[in-house]
């Protein structure tokens, strides 16, 4: 079996005492785009920080490419490339100047790696300017350049869509996907763009105060779908869809009575109710989102 | 390890922070030359008129003069008792300057560039090196780029060494400077010679007498070297406590601003230094290194030249000590 590319065990952080993440485990595959989603202070940039180094969990491991973080920082940062929350760079040097510093800090990276990272996030025309004259999405493009410099195995992109434009998501979109398929690039992207997050990512995790409350695949969640009834009496269909299939059905305010049926045919469901005297005003098919499942489960937190 | 020497160069010489001190050191030092020569001006007409004699052809006169009114204040009976001891080794380097046919009163390029760091040693040389180093760290922290130096495929011991490593290396171009600052400014206004003059050193003040035993006379050329070399180990001892404290604190301006309060309280803390023991383990009262050289040091019992370095190298050590431990062990959360 293949090494992982990121392995997470057991990850807990404590800050002044405040337990900010609990328990994480998390293990993610080669040429996987991951999507890390969560409210505000959710613990998602303090699992980044881990991730990459700049703070030590307070218990548990961390694995990049079978290497500890903290035993063999060096090796396994070989393989990450990164942006923490905003791209900050030095403004004082042009786009190519900072691309220049973090490249000779690696003797991997060539001549030829700095322009061909250039030309993938589209800047040829910019590079040569003061980054202290860049639109906060030009910021964001020459972060995801040094980030790429070193090829690595593992990318890490903390909000990576803020400040571009929707052409500019769309080109980062493709971008992104292109490196997981063309390069086997494993992609660990956190985002409050749920929709966004939908169509790039491959799995996703959600993380409810500093806990993954829900880790699945994409796909999972956009197969699944809900029934929504509007029956004569719910209570008792609840208790029917309990006691015959098991399935855990809840009501909304409306008396709208929505489950989830797991292969079961709609028209057997429906022909029971019936049978057992329920009205049946309709009932819909409804297809799962990831916002859907996302407000699900972060329920009654703001969500930035 | 050199190219991230390099690197940390590189970005002090872009932001322009190595740009704006060296302009402070040149408008600092035409001030100085141009005051330097005004006094000297001023003096020698003022003397002209009470001795009647031209000052400027009869320096050894002068001093003989300065040196009579010396004595005159040391009948003073208010006078304490530390401060008479350093006139008489006022009056004992007057007389020797005398006998020994060396003029006192006026000044060249090579008088000019040593007296100058004579006086900048202590506050104004370190003020340039908190300006340099407080940015080191905080820098890097306050704008946020620390994340992404941090988290390349090198140790975070490295990155601090060639920081410190750069830092040494920017002391060095801001004294070079000094030199050549001072000399080109300073010429323009007193010429450009003087390096062969012979100038006292040695002087040792021992129980408020002077002590002449080791005294010798060295070229200006040497003597100017000399002052340059304690300026530069003044300036690594600053800079590397300058460095710890931009470690320790995430913004700029905090650190400078906590530097340059703890240099100024210190000259405060130098007026108890004969009587307030713990004072004179602070680095700040231990700067006037070049003073032990020209003798007009304040003889306080048990502090002399080595007593200063050794506390000033202690300082350095402790400084990079803490830096490093703190550095490479904190949680990045900015």
């Amino acid at each position: 079996m293949l090494t992982p590319v990121l392995q997470l065990e057991d990850i807990s952080k404590n800050i002044k005492g405040r337990e900010i993440v609990r328990d994480i485990n998390l293990t993610l595959e080669a040429a996987e785009v991951f999507g890390f989603l969560g409210p505000n202070g959710a613990g998602k940039t303090t699992t980044i920080r881990m991730i990459v180094g700049l703070i030590k969990p307070t218990h548990g491991r961390i694995k990049i490419c079978g290497y500890d973080v903290s035993k063999d920082f060096v090796k396994a940062m070989s393989n990450v490339g990164c942006i923490i929350e905003s791209p900050e760079m030095y403004k004082y040097l042009t786009g190519k100047d900072n691309l220049l510093q973090y490249a000779s800090m690696d003797k991997r990276v060539t001549k030829e790696r700095i322009s061909q990272v250039i030309d993938m996030v589209g800047m040829e025309h910019r590079i040569n300017d003061k980054v202290s004259t860049y639109s906060l999405g030009m910021r964001q493009r020459l972060g995801i350049a040094q980030a790429l410099l070193c090829k690595p195995k593992l990318l890490i992109l903390d909000e990576p869509t803020n400040g571009l434009d929707p052409a500019g998501i769309t080109e980062f979109r493709n971008l992104i996907r292109h490196l997981a398929l063309e390069d086997g690039m494993t992609v660990f992207v956190s985002s409050h763009l749920l929709s966004e997050a939908q169509q790039m990512c491959d799995s996703v995790a959600i993380l409810k105060h500093g806990t993954i409350v829900k880790h699945t695949t994409v796909k999972e969640i956009l197969e699944s779908e809900t029934i929504e009834w509007s029956l004569s009496d719910p209570l008792k269909a609840i208790n029917i869809l309990k006691e015959k299939w098991g399935i855990v059905g809840s009501m909304n305010s409306d008396n709208i009575l929505s489950a989830s049926l797991k292969g079961l045919s709609l028209e057997d469901v429906n022909a029971y109710f019936i049978h057992q005297g329920i009205g049946l005003k309709y009932a819909n098919k409804k297809q799962n989102t990831l916002e859907e499942l996302f407000l699900d489960l972060t329920e009654g937190d703001e969500i930035v | 390890m050199f190219n991230l020497v390099e690197n940390e160069i590189l970005k002090t010489i872009f932001k322009k922070r190595l740009l704006l001190i060296l302009g402070i050191l040149f408008v600092l030092i035409a001030l100085f030359s141009y005051g330097e020569k005004y006094t000297i001006q001023k003096n020698k007409d003022q003397l002209t008129k009470r001795i009647g004699v031209s000052a400027s052809y009869n320096w050894s006169k002068l001093s003989e003069q300065q040196i009579i009114s010396i004595k005159g204040r040391l009948d003073n009976p208010y006078i304490p008792d530390s401060e008479k001891a350093s006139l008489r080794v006022q009056i004992e380097q007057l007389q020797y300057d005398i006998d020994h046919g060396i003029n006192p009163v006026s000044s060249s390029a090579g008088k000019f560039s040593s007296s100058f760091m004579e006086q900048a040693i202590f506050m104004f040389i370190p003020l340039l090196i908190i300006m340099l180093a407080a940015d080191m760290m905080s820098g890097e922290a306050s704008t946020g780029t620390i994340k992404l130096l941090l988290t390349r495929n090198v140790p975070r011991w490295k990155i601090l060494v060639s920081k410190f490593l750069a830092l040494l290396i920017l002391e060095v171009i801001v004294l070079v400077f000094s030199i050549i600052l001072s000399t080109l400014v300073s010429g323009l206004f007193f010429g450009y010679g003087g390096w062969r003059e012979p100038v006292v050193a040695g002087f040792k003040v021992i129980g408020g007498k002077l002590d002449a035993s080791n005294v010798r006379s060295v070229p200006q050329w040497q003597y100017t070297l000399m002052v340059y070399a304690l300026a530069y180990f003044v300036a690594v001892v600053i800079g590397s406590i300058s460095f710890m404290v931009s470690v320790l604190v995430k913004s700029t301006s905090a650190s400078i601003g906590i530097m340059m309060s703890t240099l100024v309280g210190g000259t405060i803390l130098s007026f108890f230094i004969a009587d307030w023991k713990f004072t004179r383990y602070l680095f700040m009262v231990n700067l006037r290194l070049t003073d032990y050289l020209s003798g007009s040091v304040q003889p306080v019992a048990g502090i002399n030249i080595t007593f200063s370095v050794l506390v000033l190298s202690a300082w350095a050590v402790g400084a990079f000590i803490i830096s490093f431990v703190r550095f490479t062990t904190q949680d990045i959360l900015v």
